[in-house]
């Protein structure tokens, strides 16, 4: 038994210094990692304890679940979960495909000139400030003088103030981060499409395959590994919608729709300094995108062959 | 325990060996023979830093011997949390100051991070002992649950701060009267939007615009509800020693159908929900906004800056409309005790020196020193009264901008003199702000309820949620989603649903304890 462990430590030994200039390389990130993401995790104890400033992290005191219950026990919160899931959901649905097809598109285009500009065009939101892109919003949507107003009341139809209506939030939020997105992270698969053997496009068309089929029967089963990890990590973060870009757009109007765990955690913990809940929400989201990715890769190295790990 | 007891402990032996000096002495401000350097974290306002360098933080060193070194970094930008950093990184220095700190000077001074001030101050500060005899409502605003004192505040002279402000220019062109009651405001609003006051043949006016949407709640008061107690939004107001909240008194219903009403008639912007802190600029700089409620000082300065953009514009203050019941109400007005202000933490190994530096800010010659800067410098004794130089007034910045570079006017534990403000303020904020204290329209600001632990937490469970809710449904109501008469049942229910008796309960003990 003992002379197994010696004889692994030892293949550990021998492995570290017969390649040791590729972990020289490898131990910045490993440093990194250490110190930045594994032992801030230390912190994570004041989700389970009465958390102060002054007392410190290991000088507070412990209350169990306390922080959980109220958490639980707090409809807002469970609203807050539940218009994640839906944004996440949505975005899910009908933003994840938008790069995809993008990409395809883009792949069909022939003249170079044309293929390049329309490229630029559609990376370029990627690089606005969603401090920008919200501005921008706001007053294309303004009752009074934005241009989608306008056009309505063109058109005969009633002007409406889209930004207070909770109905209209989620659509708002999706599609314009979709314009903002899609373009920039339709690289990934225009990339993989580029890895595609050219010899398969060849011998389709000599058996007649239309440039539909093409598309269908080679293209996006060739990427389909790419698109897999990428939903993967996107699954990864169902639970987590970012509080900027929401806190730019909501109002009291539309919390209804609108409030999600991140901007509910900004609320309750940092604005109204309440650390140890907000790490306590925090952590519940962190477990439960753990299981959801677990998940994901589950079924996805059941399904195909593909996956994270 | 003896975390708490320490601090005690050291004051009472510096006090004991230090031979105590006459501080009330008038020409002699000198609290240490050899120069005695202390460390300070003030982050304030989101964007400035002490620095030991400003010319008031000289003088003061000149006068007194003890130099505070400023600690905080200047690169910040979040006051707030700066201080929070500060706590967590354990470190305290001598002295810390800011904004908007009093609930956690409570806090972490009653886990002893910060001394108890109330022996230091009897017994080494006579001008701040003074004060505080002077002022009980002080005393008491500045007491902690426990009953210590642990910090010295800000506090603010002169009553008002925002009033109405509407178009004169308009009213004459469509021959009308300045409103004196809400049902003549209602009419000049409705002639706002109809008889195209600016003359441009569209029906583009804003009657009522704010830059901040709290600003439209604000207008509740014309039907005697109440939108908040303090100098900040939302907050509880008490009412014959009850602690009451605006949202849910009844008054508040008969309100807010009102002013949706007004929203629905297009009397009131819009877009005053999403216009954002520009809107002011905007609105008069386009001849479309026609009244608003915002700050005397900054509202006042329009008619000059846009003489050229917007011919003949004359934004005046005018006193507020009469309620039904005919209460002329300013709600809102300049508190008197801020939450602002400066402590010694547990490290201070001078503390009767720091109390006596303290103090030194409340005497005559201090209180000058950190309201106009450094005599002769900026300002000149004319009269027995401070006088701002020429160069002061003149100058192309703001007088307050130029005082915060130099190091007064900042949210220390001082006593503002209010002429500071006065000598730059303009003839039509001064006629406004004359007639709204003659009118005594200005309500009492109530400087709010120190909690002790247990009622922290109720308030901390409870509160959040409430607030959102009432929000919420406060906005639906307004833009006309909802129906304020349909859901007022179901709305008192809910809120007390979500804990709304358990907190008022719990301010209400506080209260009681620290006024009554």
């Amino acid at each position: 038994m003992s002379s197994n462990i010696n004889n692994k430590i030892t293949g550990i030994g021998q492995i570290l210094r017969k390649d040791w200039q590729l972990y020289l390389l490898l131990a910045p990130m490993v440093i990194w990692f250490i110190v930045f993401l594994y032992t801030p995790m230390a912190g994570l104890q004041i989700a389970f304890k009465d958390f102060s400033l002054f007392k410190g992290i290991y000088g507070s005191t412990w209350v169990g679940f306390e922080h959980f219950q109220t958490l639980f026990n707090d409809e807002l919160f469970i609203r807050s979960i539940g218009n994640t899931f839906l944004i996440s959901l949505y975005s899910l649905v009908f933003a994840f495909p938008m790069p995809i097809i993008l990409a395809l598109m883009f792949n069909e285009l022939h003249h170079a000139m044309f293929k390049k500009t329309a490229q630029t065009i559609a990376y370029l939101p990627h690089f606005i400030s969603v401090v920008i892109v919200a501005g921008m919003v706001v007053s294309f949507l303004s009752p009074t003088t934005g241009i989608v107003n306008l056009v309505l009341d063109y058109f005969g139809f009633e002007k409406t103030y889209f930004l207070t209506n909770p109905d209209y939030f989620r659509p708002i939020f999706i599609g314009s981060t979709m314009w903002k997105e899609a373009g920039f992270e339709s690289i990934v698969y225009l990339a993989a499409i580029a890895g595609v053997n050219p010899s398969l496009y060849e011998s389709a068309r000599v058996d007649g395959a239309s440039r539909w089929q093409q598309i269908w029967r080679i293209t996006l089963p060739s990427i389909l590994p790419t698109i897999i990890i990428m939903l993967i990590i996107r699954i990864g973060n169902l639970v987590e919608v970012g509080f900027e870009y929401i806190i730019l757009l909501y109002q009291p109007a539309t919390f209804e729709t609108s409030d999600v765990i991140s901007t509910f955690i900004y609320r309750v913990g940092l604005q109204g300094s309440q650390y140890d809940i907000a790490t306590a929400a925090g952590l519940f989201n962190a477990v439960i995108a753990f299981i959801l990715v677990y998940s994901a890769n589950r079924i996805s190295r059941k399904l195909s062959s593909s996956s994270l790990w | 325990m003896i975390k708490r007891l320490l601090p005690m402990l050291v004051a009472g032996i510096v006090s004991a060996s230090v031979p105590t000096t006459s501080a009330a002495a008038t020409d002699d401000y000198r609290i240490s023979e050899k120069p005695l350097e202390m460390t300070i974290h003030m982050h304030f306002r989101d964007k400035y830093a002490w620095d030991e360098n400003w010319p008031v933080a000289l003088k003061a060193a000149e006068m007194t011997g003890i130099t505070l070194k400023g600690v905080a970094s200047r690169v910040g930008t979040n006051s707030q949390e700066m201080f929070n950093l500060m706590m967590v990184a354990g470190d305290l220095p001598d002295v810390v100051g800011g904004d908007a700190l009093k609930d956690n000077f409570f806090k972490y001074g009653m886990e002893g991070a910060f001394l108890p001030l109330n022996d230091l101050i009897d017994e080494h500060a006579p001008h701040l002992k003074q004060m505080l005899a002077d002022n009980p409502s002080i005393r008491k605003a500045i007491t902690a649950p426990d009953g210590n004192i642990y910090y010295i505040p800000y506090i603010p002279d002169g009553k008002s701060a925002r009033g109405y402000f509407i178009r004169q220019d308009w009213l004459d062109t469509l021959g009308l009267k300045q409103p004196q009651n809400v049902d003549e405001l209602y009419e000049v609003l409705t002639a706002f939007r109809n008889k195209d006051p600016n003359g441009n043949g569209k029906m583009d006016e804003v009657p009522y615009f704010a830059r901040q949407w709290p600003e439209l709640i604000r207008l509740v008061t014309l039907w005697d509800a109440r939108s908040t107690g303090s100098d900040a939004y939302h907050e509880f107001y008490i009412k014959d020693d009850t602690v009451r909240y605006g949202y849910a008194d009844t008054e508040y219903r008969v309100a807010i159908r009102n002013l949706a009403k007004w929203y629905q008639e297009g009397l009131i912007d819009q877009e005053i929900f999403t216009r954002g802190a520009r809107s002011r600029e905007f609105l008069l700089g386009n001849d479309l906004g026609g009244m608003t409620h915002d700050w005397f000082a900054s509202t006042s300065g329009y008619n000059e800056s846009l003489a050229d953009k917007v011919p003949g514009i004359n934004l005046v203050p005018f006193a507020p409309p009469a309620s039904p019941t005919g209460v002329r109400m300013e709600e809102n007005g300049r508190i008197e005790v801020k939450p602002d202000g400066w402590a010694i933490s547990h490290a201070n190994e001078h503390p009767v020196e720091t109390i006596k530096y303290f103090d030194f800010v409340f005497t005559d010659t201090g209180r000058n020193l950190f309201n106009f800067g450094v005599e002769g410098e900026h300002w000149n004794m004319v009269d027995g009264k401070a006088k701002f130089t020429p160069e002061v007034l003149n100058s192309d910045k703001p007088v307050n901008a130029q005082m915060w570079e130099i190091g007064a006017q900042i949210p220390v534990g001082f006593h503002m003199d209010y002429s500071y403000e006065r000598q730059w303020t303009n003839d039509i904020a001064l006629a406004g702000i004359d007639m709204y204290e003659k009118g005594d329209y200005i309500i009492p600001q109530f400087s709010g309820i120190a909690m002790t632990v247990e009622e922290r937490k109720i308030y901390d469970k409870y509160w959040p949620n409430i607030l959102t809710y009432m929000l919420e449904t406060q906005q639906a109501w307004i833009l006309g989603s909802r129906d304020v008469d349909d859901d007022w049942d179901n709305y008192m229910k809910r809120i007390n649903d979500l804990g709304f008796e358990k907190v008022q309960a719990a301010l209400q003990s506080g209260y009681n304890r620290q006024y009554k």
